[in-house]
């Protein structure tokens, strides 16, 4: 290449570099003028150029290149060593990627904000007050127990949320939505498919900023009672049900039997404003009268029913404080003005919280799981920073020659620490590309596991975003940092008389001494995990073979809503025993009854109890249900004292109760309580007789204590269950039971059917996903351990050859070399598991309230954790010992 | 980061001493040194100007654009103050140096 051209490449466009080719310019023709040969100048400028361009780049270009030199070189000399390479590689795949899975559910489920414009500036508009508001029969959504009679709850009625969001001024937009109801939409000629169903106020698309991507959104006008049924169908319902065309607007489809029209699709990715809750259907708050008709017939809007949550968007550089203040207010005037209130301690205070988020996607319980993850997953990657630190170390002993020749060779120190962190880099960078890879295929199953027996329209979006490869790509950088900085700083403090004189022994500190500790800190960090996955473990067991109190195999749920299909209450009597009917006409099917409240289903009723003579108090309380007849018998419930709900108790007006051992022990004492009556509101308490004493069984959650439960004579409402006692697997019946609901009515489908294991299962869910990924990360906490334990024994082992060479030639016998070994190994294991004592006992004490019936310091974890150890420090000085008893003196000694 | 280099130090010092004199445009500076040293010094143009742009890098010195004594224009380079008292360390240390190898010379 020409030395003009070379210039011009180099200096191409830049002025600076004009100047210099100006510079060069005088230099040589001033040279040319004195007589010298011209062409020898001009070869000579040619290094000019190359010198005079790394002067010029100084900083960041001249870095970046020599820093790309460095990492060729680097991986150079990592194609030299593919075994410590992969070992490197796949440690860091491992620790990387399970960080990456967790942080990629956490991220989905609790930070990452909504899909929708400025979500900074949302705010959840929610009320307190001293019990329930006295004209409130109903309140859906979240309702917070606080300190004493304290209430924080998040909906209001129809009618209080249009007022507010009419003459409110504080927020730009205030937008009210329903939860999520479960609806049956008929497309063209399909069968009816369950879909979630939000309803929403008239603005909510255009308050959101989430306009849809074809259509329109809803009008204000449109969110009116009697007014024809619009409505907004997700971008996922629109491809997956709808296909996916233009042609979809002004179709109507059917919802609960109800024509409603299709105004627009909302965009992709919008998911409503609960991570993890996929809405398919959006519609006006006033369609809830039409689609959800209570009893069968079209009414008005229940005014005491209380069900919109409210979001607003605050006005850009509005002050906090003065929004919650004026909405409070606004609030308190209507009231007031309503004429229902005039005591402001009755009327409920409103309060806004942020929105960022949209509504809480988790439960405490498994927000917590979550973040007890994150931390077990951190507790992996220093595991396997230690690990890799250490075969690091392993090899810079190896290296010791080459920095201290290239150090002879006048390579600066700080040269040499670049370009092992530079390698560390590179291995960071395969391992975390691996690691994200990993982590995308772990977070997937990890969430498939969460979502067990929980429907399509609940899941995450688990999508690789640039928040997860941004956190991926620094913990990759961070651990980097942390396992490459001790190898750096050894190969750049390389000692050039020591290295050079090619003995390798000094090099790395005669003892070991960093590697023994990293060892030490690995075991300590598999106590943790160990201690931690036992614990986690032990309480799954403890909750999975708690005693139900009925058969828990062999039993499954068949569920369907007739109403939806337009069933009026008088019709759905006859229809409910004809389907019972057909559900007992299939083989394998022993009983089936009707219950209110699936057992263990995680829902339920309570309520206090009125008893005669006594005081209206909130200590005699009563879990309630409502069954038919055979209920006891097919759930296998053992009669106690007295008779079951029969037959002829099915009535509207029935008087007569079954209660449980509990309720009969705790209420009526030493008494016979056949025959007692109780009610269950305040001005009744002569309502119910009680006719039967049945055995206690769990009612909606493994974790409660004995609690008492009335059973009252069943009557339908808006979903029917029944439940099926089988003799076969009762999963296989699925198919059996849907083909039979259709055979009576195809126009009502199956909605749910679920077998008694499965709902249990889901109950579970959490703490068998903490179970579970705690367990699979215990195991693999345990391989790092052995394998860093095992990998520096064999390292010392060969290292100490000659002295080993030294004690047999001396008259050691094998045994004693092995002992020798051993010891070493249970030296490192010992104080590692007593540097992990301390961080053991504090994991403990952060799953303490996830245990179940299981103290912290429960001794069969500790022992187990400890003997699990024991076996690996064993175990892991089982090759090293044995090579160690091999060698032999004569060639051991010769290599000296 | 310049390279401690113990000949393109002492490159930078008789550039520093000659530009005390005057500002003055590198084919100068290489002109100077090869004349005052009767030949014996020869600086090359590949070390000469990237040592020259590396001093203005490090602000020991200067530069602009004039017009040379031939009627051309010539990029000229400027001692600054950091450059005087720069040349005044160095030449101290230089001056120990020699001396003290002077002193070697002589008595072994």
């Amino acid at each position: 290449m020409g030395m003009w051209s070379r210039i011009r490449k180099t200096f191409r466009g830049d002025r600076h570099n004009t100047e210099i080719q100006e510079e060069l310019e005088f230099h040589l023709q001033m040279d040319a003028a004195r007589g010298h040969d011209h062409r020898q100048t001009r070869v000579r400028l040619g290094n000019v150029t190359r010198i005079a361009e790394d002067t010029r780049a100084m900083g960041i270009v001249e870095w970046l290149d020599s820093a790309l030199q460095d990492a060729r070189y680097g991986l150079r000399q990592l194609r030299k060593t593919p075994a410590l390479v992969l070992a490197v590689v796949l440690s860091l795949t491992v620790g990387v990627g399970a960080n990456t899975a967790i942080f990629s559910l956490v991220d989905a489920a609790i930070l990452r904000p909504l899909p929708v414009k400025d979500p900074d500036s949302l705010r959840i508009v929610e009320w307190t007050n001293e019990g329930f508001p006295a004209e409130v029969d109903n309140i859906n959504g979240d309702v917070k127990h606080g300190s004493g009679k304290q209430i924080q709850a998040s909906s209001v009625a129809a009618w209080l949320y249009r007022r507010l969001a009419r003459e409110q001024t504080t927020f730009e937009a205030l937008v009210g939505i329903a939860d999520p109801d479960n609806v049956a939409l008929a497309a063209g000629t399909a069968p009816p498919e369950h879909v979630s169903l939000q309803y929403v106020s008239g603005n909510f698309f255009q308050g959101l900023g989430a306009l849809p991507v074809i259509g329109r959104p809803f009008r204000d006008e449109e969110d009116r009672v009697g007014r024809e049924t619009i409505v907004i169908v997700s971008h996922r319902l629109w491809m997956r049900r709808l296909g996916g065309g233009t042609d979809v607007l002004d179709r109507t489809i059917r919802i609960n039997n109800v024509p409603a029209r299709i105004a627009g699709v909302a965009p992709p990715g919008f998911f409503g404003l609960k991570a993890g809750q996929w809405t398919d259907v959006y519609a006006p708050l006033a369609a809830r009268v039409a689609f959800q008709p209570r009893g069968g017939d079209l009414r008005g809007e229940d005014d005491s029913d209380w069900w919109v949550r409210q979001v607003g968007r605050m006005k850009p550089g509005a002050p906090e404080l003065t929004a919650g203040v004026q909405i409070a207010g606004l609030f308190r005037t209507l009231a007031v003005r309503e004429g229902t209130k005039t005591d402001p301690k009755e009327i409920p205070e409103l309060i806004t919280l942020p929105g960022r988020r949209g509504f809480g996607a988790l439960n405490t319980r498994d927000a917590n799981a979550l973040w007890i993850l994150m931390l077990l997953v951190g507790v992996l990657l220093l595991m396997v920073s230690a690990n890799v630190t250490n075969l690091l170390l392993a090899r810079s002993v190896g290296r010791q020659r080459e920095s201290a020749v290239r150090l002879a060779l006048g390579a600066a120190r700080t040269r040499l620490f670049r370009q092992h962190l530079i390698e560390s880099g590179v291995l960071a960078l395969l391992g975390g590309a691996a690691g994200l890879a990993l982590g995308y295929v772990l977070a997937q199953s990890i969430h498939l596991l969460f979502q067990t027996g929980r429907d399509a329209s609940s899941a995450f979006d688990l999508h690789l975003d640039l928040r997860v490869l941004g956190y991926t790509g620094a913990l990759s950088t961070l651990t980097a940092l942390l396992f490459g900085l001790a190898p750096a700083v050894r190969a750049a403090r390389a000692d050039l008389g020591d290295a050079l004189k090619a003995q390798t022994r000094s090099v790395m500190g005669g003892r070991l001494r960093l590697p023994r500790f990293l060892v030490s800190m690995q075991i300590a960090l598999c106590l943790t995990a160990l201690v931690a996955a036992g614990l986690l473990g032990r309480s799954l067991e403890n909750l999975k073979w708690v005693d139900v109190g009925f058969d828990r195999e062999n039993l499954a749920y068949a569920s369907v809503s007739p109403g939806r299909a337009g069933y009026t209450a008088e019709r759905t009597g006859p229809y409910l025993d004809r389907v019972r009917e057909e559900l007992a006409r299939l083989p394998g099917v022993i009983r089936v009854s009707t219950v209110q409240t699936r057992l263990l289903s995680g829902g339920g009723n309570n309520g206090r109890v009125n008893f005669p003579g006594r005081p209206w108090s909130d200590a005699s309380r009563s879990n309630l249900n409502r069954v038919g007849e055979g209920f006891f018998e097919t759930l296998r419930i053992p009669l106690v004292a007295g008779r079951t709900i029969e037959r002829r108790d099915l009535r509207p007006d029935a008087g007569t109760v079954v209660v449980d051992e509990v309720f009969a022990r705790r209420y009526f004492p030493n008494e016979n309580p056949l025959g007692r009556r109780f009610g269950l509101d305040p001005k009744n308490n002569n309502r119910y007789e009680i006719v039967g004493v049945v055995g206690n069984s769990m009612y909606n959650s493994l974790r409660s204590d004995a609690y008492p439960t009335v059973y009252e004579p069943y009557s339908p409402g808006a979903t029917v269950h029944f439940v099926i006692r089988t003799t076969v697997d009762s999963t296989r019946l699925a198919e059996g039971v849907r083909r039979a609901v259709a055979s009576v009515d195809p126009s009502v489908p199956l909605t749910e059917f679920r077998t008694q294991t499965a709902l249990i299962d889901r109950t579970l869910r959490t703490e068998r996903l903490l179970g579970f990924v705690s367990g699979a990360f215990g195991l693999v906490a345990l391989i790092l351990a052995a394998i860093g334990l095992g990998g520096l024994l064999a390292y010392a082992v060969a290292r100490r050859t000659n002295e080993i060479g030294v004690r047999m030639a001396l008259g050691a016998a094998a045994g004693d070399v092995i002992r020798m070994v051993l010891r070493d190994s249970l030296w490192m294991a010992g104080a590692g598991i007593l540097i992990g004592l301390p961080c053991a006992y504090a994991i403990a004490g952060v799953l303490k309230t996830s245990l179940f019936r299981l103290e912290p310091l429960d001794p069969l974890t500790a022992a187990l954790s400890f003997f699990a150890l024991l076996a690996v420090a064993v175990l892991a000085a089982w090759i090293p010992a044995r090579r160690a008893a091999r060698i032999d003196p004569m060639s051991a000694l010769r290599e000296e | 980061m310049p390279k401690a280099d113990n000949l393109q130090g002492s490159l930078e010092l008789l550039v520093m001493k000659i530009l005390r004199r005057g500002p003055n445009h590198g084919f100068a500076i290489s002109s100077y040194i090869q004349e005052s040293s009767d030949e014996v010094l020869r600086v090359e143009a590949g070390s000469l100007y990237p040592a020259l742009h590396r001093m203005t890098e490090a602000g020991l010195l200067k530069a602009g654009w004039r017009m040379s004594e031939a009627g051309r224009r010539a990029r000229f380079y400027e001692l600054t103050v950091k450059g005087r008292r720069q040349l005044e360390a160095e030449q101290k240390k230089w001056r120990a140096i020699s001396a003290a190898v002077a002193k070697i010379l002589r008595t072994a």
